[in-house]
């Protein structure tokens, strides 16, 4: 942003200002507290956000016990697959039929395995960030190019080491879209199965808002989840940057 | 002299029944201790699949490969090969000492630091101290070459196998490869196999070149190339011996182009 | 050609292949009892289940309302996502002012706004096509504008050079240009359509395939459950099959020029 010319930085806040003040004269003219204006969200915001960070601390924790299961088991299933071309071609449809089951959709299903508590919840997570990672990591691995293998074979390498040192890494840029998805995939279905297996956690607390008639409280809630979801998207994409470094550079040296 | 790599009636067929193409019709050669042997042939003629064959990569159909007495079924412990495709041979999330160094993963008895130096001193060998902890990505293509060779190097190798590793570089480039290559080739006693398209860089670079018919492919004949070890790239070039071989391999090429498809044995 | 149906009928013959697979893996599973058959029926009784709830008619109107929402929501997201980033394109600093807005807005989860649009839309159409709009227009926008900033500039100076005004190529020069993506995009936006009409279900807790799923498990109907469950991952079948069909008719050229390559 700082590098935008000054009148180009100003028009880049006219928008949004404009959208806040008029909601804040419709919120007026309706002056009801179900349609809450931005400045009653802010205020809800000041009182309870010591709660609502708590409570997404939950939702977070959460998030990211499931999306390490899925990385730790999912990444190197789907090297392993890649390799395997006739058990990875026979499992290949039934991965894309899992890809159209919307993750929400097994929570039923865990809960009658797992119960409500967090271990049900972490499965489902694991579950939804598991199909993108696993489908990225599959194609990646599948599509490597014969010159990675003929290099690993000349060097007389194992097949684990050749998994390891070779297929991993060379597979990490696609690995690294399936991460972004699955990051994505992990907050949404956390919020979503607090919501349906109710303990904790800011699903919980934006369910109780409702109940209490608190819109404006409830909007505090979602203000700070998508912060918390810019945060993390931010965090992600920083760290594919610094871990691929020799990916994106070698684009930018083949355009030159 | 001490043969190296001897390969025996190797012929390769892909496919089966009448969609059979067969590539290899039968090749016999061997190579020495220290020698320098280019392979050259006519287009299309399963130069690398020969090549492949003798580095353990490809099995033949039928035929053998022995490498030090010993037959080749998969890449022996001493081969090494440098791949005409350096940008994908090599791995751009490593240094280039450490995609050096990488060469010797299966080298026993180095410690890190033992295979570190390696590196170090194979890449100053090819010319690129300054360069090590560079990238891949970040060389010219001819560069990128020279860490691909120095990798080769570094593996204790043998035998070096070239495929063709200069086809993908600039005309100037490649003059000043050629003399690295035989300069490398002389410093460290490096048995090489060169596999080109190109005759003048095959009698250039070699002792002995073979020369291979078309598919199915068989050799054609040998020439020992007398220049000696010293080459130049004007003076070995203006020779009446070099000119005189070149004139033998074109010649055998052409006629191998344009004569009536030979039929398998 | 010939070649190309080949692939597709060796793809359909894998299909079938693993489908056997899950089918032979499943029954086993079910039949050794290695989970409580309770919680893990044969094929036989989700196919009994599946049955009954199309005789009762809940299953089908059910079905009908989630694929319709999804289908609706995911069209109107589209075709906003795209006109959006045409006017991004249009005019570069509606681009920049919409850019925090859409990085706001863009990651909040679905679930998060169902308790507070039930209140503001009701529980009928209106609630759906906010929640699916909010959620799935922002890949085919990001993915155009990306797109459209994209195109080369060879093609740009020809149209130039051919005398079109800066709509003209717009409409036939950076549009087509740009579709591929934007149909990437469709692509993802259609599966997080799907999520998102599932989750508002279950949590409004009135009608469709979601509240369906909650209904049945809180009455113990495992069979059902596993029912609805394959009835999803057809719906996101027959959702994928839609966007490949409008693909072929708006980005067939990208299509075709990978099979030629290949």
């Amino acid at each position: 942003m700082s590098i935008l010319p000054d009148r180009q930085r100003y028009s880049a806040l006219v928008l949004p200002v404009v959208l806040l003040l008029v909601w804040q004269v419709l919120a007026w003219r309706a002056s009801t507290p179900l349609f809450p204006g931005p400045g009653q969200v802010a205020i809800s915001i000041w009182r309870l956000y010591p709660q609502i960070v708590g409570q997404i601390g939950y939702t977070l924790m959460r998030a990211a016990a499931g999306f390490l299961v899925a990385a730790v088991v999912m990444i190197p299933l789907g090297i392993l697959l890649g390799r395997l071309k006739t058990v990875g071609s026979v499992l290949e449809p039934i991965l894309d039929m899992m890809a159209t089951l919307p993750p929400p959709a097994v929570v039923p299903i865990v809960m009658l395995f797992a119960g409500t508590g967090d271990a049900a919840k972490i499965a489902v997570i694991a579950y939804a960030a598991g199909i993108p990672l696993i489908m990225n990591t599959y194609e990646a691995s599948k599509t490597l190019h014969p010159m990675a293998t003929l290099v690993a074979r000349s060097l007389r390498l194992r097949r684990l080491e050749t998994m390891v040192f070779i297929d991993l890494p060379a597979s990490l840029p696609m690995i690294a879209t399936g991460v972004r998805l699955a990051v994505a995939s992990a907050l949404l279905v956390s919020v979503t199965a607090e919501m349906l297996l109710a303990t904790n956690g800011i699903g919980v607390f934006l369910q109780r808002q409702q109940e209490n008639f608190q819109i404006a409280n409830g909007l505090a809630a979602i203000a700070f989840i998508s912060m918390i979801g810019l945060i993390v998207n931010d965090l992600v994409q920083r760290l594919e940057r610094r871990l691929l470094f020799w990916h994106y550079r070698l684009d930018l040296h083949n355009e030159r | 002299m001490d043969v190296v790599l001897e390969a025996r009636q190797l012929a390769k067929a892909y496919g089966v029944g009448r969609d059979a193409l067969q590539v290899l019709g039968g090749i016999s050669f061997s190579v020495g201790k220290g020698e320098f042997v280019s392979i050259v042939g006519p287009s299309g003629c399963g130069k690398t699949t020969l090549l492949f064959a003798l580095a353990g990569l490809q099995k033949a159909s039928t035929g053998t490969v022995t490498f030090n007495g010993r037959p080749v079924t998969a890449p022996p412990r001493g081969v090494a090969v440098v791949f005409q495709d350096y940008s994908r041979s090599l791995f751009p999330w490593k240094s280039n000492r450490d995609n050096v160094a990488f060469g010797m993963v299966r080298v026993e008895g180095l410690s890190s630091v033992q295979k570190r130096d390696k590196a170090q001193e194979m890449l100053e060998a090819v010319g690129l101290q300054g360069f090590e902890d560079k990238y891949p990505w970040q060389l010219s293509g001819g560069m990128q070459q020279r860490v691909a060779i120095a990798r080769g190097l570094a593996s204790q190798s043998e035998l070096l196998l070239l495929d063709e590793p200069l086809a993908a570089v600039d005309a100037q480039t490649r003059a000043d490869m050629q003399d690295l290559l035989l300069d490398l080739a002389m410093r460290f006693k490096q048995t090489c196999i060169l596999v080109t398209h190109d005759v003048e860089e095959a009698v250039y670079m070699a002792d002995r070149v073979v020369v291979l018919t078309r598919r199915p492919t068989v050799v054609d004949h040998e020439i020992a190339i007398n220049l000696g070890k010293q080459r130049d790239q004007i003076t070995t070039r203006e020779d009446h011996r070099f000119l005189a071989a070149r004139h033998d391999v074109m010649m055998s090429i052409r006629s191998s182009r344009t004569a009536a498809p030979a039929t398998a044995a | 050609m010939g070649a190309f149906r080949f692939m597709e009928i060796l793809a359909w013959f894998r299909a079938i292949i693993s489908f056997l697979i899950i089918i032979v893996i499943w029954q086993s599973i079910a039949l050794l009892g290695l989970v409580p058959e309770k919680y893990f029926p044969s094929i036989l009784a989700i196919a009994a289940g599946f049955r009954d709830m199309v005789i009762s008619g809940e299953l089908v109107s059910a079905e009908l309302r989630t694929l319709s929402r999804a289908l609706l929501g995911v069209a109107s997201a589209s075709l906003l996502g795209i006109s959006l980033a045409v006017l991004g394109d249009l005019f570069p600093s509606f681009r920049r002012g919409f850019a925090p807005i859409a990085a706001l807005i863009q990651p909040v989860p679905p679930a998060a706004l169902v308790p507070m649009a039930v209140f503001m839309l009701g529980l009928g159409p209106k609630l759906y096509a906010f929640i699916v709009i909010l959620v799935t227009v922002w890949p085919p926008y990001f993915n155009g504008v990306a797109a459209l900033a994209s195109v080369s500039d060879v093609q740009i100076r020809t149209g130039q050079m051919l005398g079109l005004s800066r709509w003209q190529i717009l409409r036939q020069i950076k549009l087509p240009a740009a579709m591929p993506e934007i149909f990437a995009g469709i692509r993802y936006a259609s599966s997080i359509s799907l999520i998102a009409v599932v989750v508002a279900e279950m949590l409004a807790g009135h009608d469709g395939l979601g509240f369906l799923l909650i209904r049945k498990a809180f009455a113990i109907r495992i069979p059902e459950v596993y029912a609805l469950m394959f009835v999803c991952a057809v719906n996101g079948l027959i959702m994928n099959t839609a966007v490949n069909g409008l693909r072929w008719r708006f980005a067939g050229w990208q299509l075709r020029m990978a099979g030629q390559a290949a």
